[in-house]
């Protein structure tokens, strides 16, 4: 054991691993555990996660503030080539430790409920361990090739939840899509990782970006990228960052490698709160988090003009679908655009708030959407309708049959709106107040990234907005159309009300700041940055928030006269606008058209040249083959063994000629002596 | 004056007829007696070319010697043909031909 920071609490870290492995052991319990509808494997899961909540939490609270902790173990050794494998646990690993735990546990809690009639009950229960185990192992591990073997397994787990239910088509194809998609991701920090250690012989991540760590010291001049012991042309330090960026972009669904989210959507609904909305998609920025000394101002400047794209981009989609996950999905990339422009713009500590915050609403709305959608299932059902149970546009007037849930959905979406009192305005207007301060010391054009993030946030408001109202308020608009419907609903049993509940309160600002209005004062956000910085120094501070709030408010209530009134005004639904919102930028269509249609045609045209041209060619060598061995056969058939025959009938020939001689017949054997005794007399006298 | 060219042509033909008795007959019998002749022809070689001999009558009393050898041959000759006799039912050479090749 080689600790860098003696003196300090080792068996933290053995609780931070068994916090990791917990899952593990749960997973591997599932399997063996005997048939498919195992109810006990739910709660081998929950307990497991339980526990490692309850780890986390004891970490959390020794690590929080102190020193890090980073314990590492020889692992092997390449030539000469150390390499280490460890756990670091800094302020950063211990808040996504506990962050992770503590989502998953309320959606297993949730899952327990939710999908107690599925047939793969377990199967479901040993995929969500599997992926927390990856997830947790993701946030701990202090090695650049651990962290890419977990992120793969993120990957991974989340593909095999996309396509739980495989037997639906979308599901298939979807998680198709995601693979693929993170693939590339995955292969852009496989190139930044062996970038890294060509340049500095090491993957610790302590070593690499810690305070004063390799990655602070090297710098470029000239053309080359200076490291202390050694150098590389200055292109490798980009193409690195811009490997680190694609996996960011892959698994944190940003521009252009974003439309794998929306289409996760098809997995349960539990699973897209926890993975796809919460913890998994987080991981690319906690990526960034993780390498942030490594991206040089231009490069920085790249990240937030993404971050800034996609989260406005999103935000336009989502204002006109009418799948109600499909817009959470889309709200889900427009947030995270949110948190990687907060690091491009150098709002380290606000990022990472804002990730944690938004962890929790995010995955609050998606439980409410999968009780909504559970309840409109069992609409259908009862009533043998032909709907989709996902359109908001059947949906309206839940408020008075789910209140709960519907308490649960509008906290939650003043939260992501970011009005005062709820988690969401401490980390969003952190987040706006310092891209206005980044863009006042620079050129006119950087303001277009503060201007562009205003107004995604105004537009969340009024999507957010329509979802609550189109759900929530009016009349059952289901009902309108089928009269004689019977509707039985209600908000389900505690599995489904205590993690709405929990998640509720974790909405709110006390949790994270004792001042409601000051996101300053946050405790996430003071750690991260470090004492004095970002004192209210200038105008935005108040101007900002102030602003952004009102306007929000008379975005909701515009949203609230046209959808429940519907007298103002309706919106023209053939513009060109709304044509390109409706149909999300044409992004799908155009990767169908100019990525995905040309590889398809090239992959069939190999694949004909593969079936008429090679192997066209093999059989053309085999029948070329098989005719020489064909005249060799005859060959050894007529003219070799033919030769033989005819020895041997020649030898029978004469063996039976000679058989004659040995007739029995004593007489007949005296006259061939006398006439072997003539001949010999004859020839002697002859010659 | 007989010569010994007279002799040798007596045994000769001698010799001939036992040949040809002892390869045309059907008798076992009449075989031995032609076998008889070809040894008598030689005997009479013998005794014919005895007057060159350096010491007098060694021709004649290998002569003696050689019909006396014949006589014993004959007489096991004679013990075969019965023993055949006895197992074939017939002395017809032509007829015993069991030791070929089968």
């Amino acid at each position: 054991m080689n600790t860098s920071i003696p003196y300090q609490d080792i068996s933290v870290a053995y609780y931070a691993l068994a916090a990791v492995v917990m899952p593990l052991i749960a997973f591997f319990i599932n399997v063996c555990l005997p048939g498919k509808t195992n109810k006990a494997s739910g709660w081998v899961s929950t307990l497991a996660i339980f526990t490692s909540a309850v780890l986390s939490a004891l970490v959390f609270s020794k690590i929080w503030g102190q020193q890090p902790l980073h314990i590492q173990q020889l692992w092997f050794t390449i030539g000469a080539s150390k390499l280490y494998a460890g756990v670091l646990l800094n302020n950063l690993s211990v808040i996504l430790l506990l962050l992770v735990s503590l989502i998953a546990l309320p959606v297993h809690i949730y899952s327990t409920a939710y999908m107690s009639h599925d047939a793969s009950y377990k199967r479901y229960f040993s995929y969500l361990s599997f992926f927390c185990f990856s997830m947790l192992a993701l946030v701990v591990v202090d090695s650049m090739y651990l962290f890419y073997a977990f992120w793969e397994l993120v990957g991974f787990s989340s593909y095999l939840l996309i396509g739980f239910w495989f037997t639906k088509d979308k599901a298939v194809y979807a998680n198709k899509k995601a693979f693929i998609i993170n693939r590339i991701g995955d292969i852009g920090l496989l190139v930044a990782i062996i970038i890294l250690f060509t340049q500095f012989h090491t993957a610790d991540i302590v070593q690499l970006f810690g305070d004063n760590g390799l990655v602070t010291q090297s710098f470029i001049k000239n053309g080359m990228w200076l490291a202390p012991a050694s150098q590389l042309p200055a292109v490798y330090q980009y193409i690195a960052c811009t490997g680190i960026m694609l996996a960011v972009a892959a698994k944190s669904a940003q521009f252009p490698l974003h439309t794998w989210l929306p289409d996760a959507m098809e997995g349960p609904t539990s699973v897209s709160a926890l993975i796809h909305a919460a913890t998994m998609v987080a991981a690319g920025v906690f990526l960034l988090g993780r390498v942030y000394p490594i991206f040089n101002t231009a490069e920085l400047n790249a990240l937030a003009i993404i971050g800034c794209f996609t989260a406005f981009m999103a935000a336009t989609i989502a204002l006109t679908q009418n799948d109600l996950k499909r817009i959470l999905a889309y709200s889900t990339i427009s947030q995270l655009g949110f948190m990687i422009m907060a690091m491009g713009i150098g709002a380290y500590a606000s990022s990472l708030f804002h990730l944690v915050t938004h962890a929790f609403f995010k995955c609050l709305l998606f439980l409410v959407a999968g009780i909504v959608i559970h309840q409109m299932q069992h609409i259908k059902e009862e009533n043998n309708l032909d709907i989709d149970p996902q359109n908001i546009l059947y949906m309206g007037g839940l408020r008075k049959k789910l209140p709960f849930t519907f308490i649960a959905a509008v906290v939650a979406s003043l939260a992501l709106i970011g009005l005062p009192l709820t988690s969401g305005y401490l980390s969003k207007d952190g987040i706006l107040i310092q891209a206005f301060e980044w863009s006042d010391s620079k050129e006119w054009y950087y303001r277009l990234i503060p201007i562009g993030a205003i107004l995604a946030s105004i537009l969340t408001a009024f999507y957010i907005g329509r979802l609550i109202v189109k759900v929530f308020f009016g009349e059952f608009r289901l009902q309108k159309i089928n009269p004689h419907i019977h509707i039985h609903c209600n908000d389900g049993g505690w599995q489904f009300k205590l993690p709405l509940l929990f998640l509720t309160i974790c909405c709110l600002f006390p949790l994270f700041s004792w001042n409601p209005l000051v996101y300053e004062h946050a405790w996430i956000f003071s750690a991260f940055s470090g004492p004095g910085f970002l004192e209210r120094v200038n105008i935005y501070h108040t101007i900002i928030p102030a602003g952004a709030n009102l306007v929000n408010i008379l975005v909701i209530y515009f949203a609230y006269s046209i959808y429940v009134k519907r007298n103002t005004f309706t919106f023209d639904q053939t513009g060109f606008f709304f044509r390109l919102s409706y149909h999300e930028w044409y992004i799908d269509r155009f990767y169908n058209a100019a990525i995905v249609k040309p590889i398809l045609s090239l992959s069939n045209a190999s694949s004909w040249f593969d079936k008429n041209i090679i192997d066209g060619f093999i059989n053309l060598l085999k029948n070329i083959v098989l005719s020489i061995s064909k005249i060799t056969a005859g060959i050894d058939k007529y003219i070799i063994d033919g030769f033989l025959h005819l020895l041997t009938a020649i030898v029978q020939l004469i063996g039976n000629f000679a058989r004659n001689f040995q007739s029995g017949k004593i007489q007949y054997y005296l006259f061939s002596m006398l006439a072997v005794i003539l001949a010999l007399f004859i020839l002697k006298t002859l010659i | 004056m007989m010569s010994l060219t007279d002799f040798l042509v007596v045994s000769a033909a001698l010799f001939c007829i036992g040949l040809f008795m002892v390869v045309s007959k059907s008798n076992a019998i009449q075989i031995l007696i032609g076998i008889e002749l070809m040894l008598n022809a030689a005997i009479l070689n013998l005794v014919a070319f005895g007057k060159y001999d350096r010491l007098n009558n060694g021709g004649q009393l290998f002569a003696l010697f050689a019909i006396v050898l014949a006589a014993a041959t004959t007489a096991v000759a004679l013990a075969i043909i019965l023993n055949v006799y006895r197992r074939y039912k017939t002395i017809d050479p032509n007829k015993v031909d069991k030791l070929r090749d089968e």
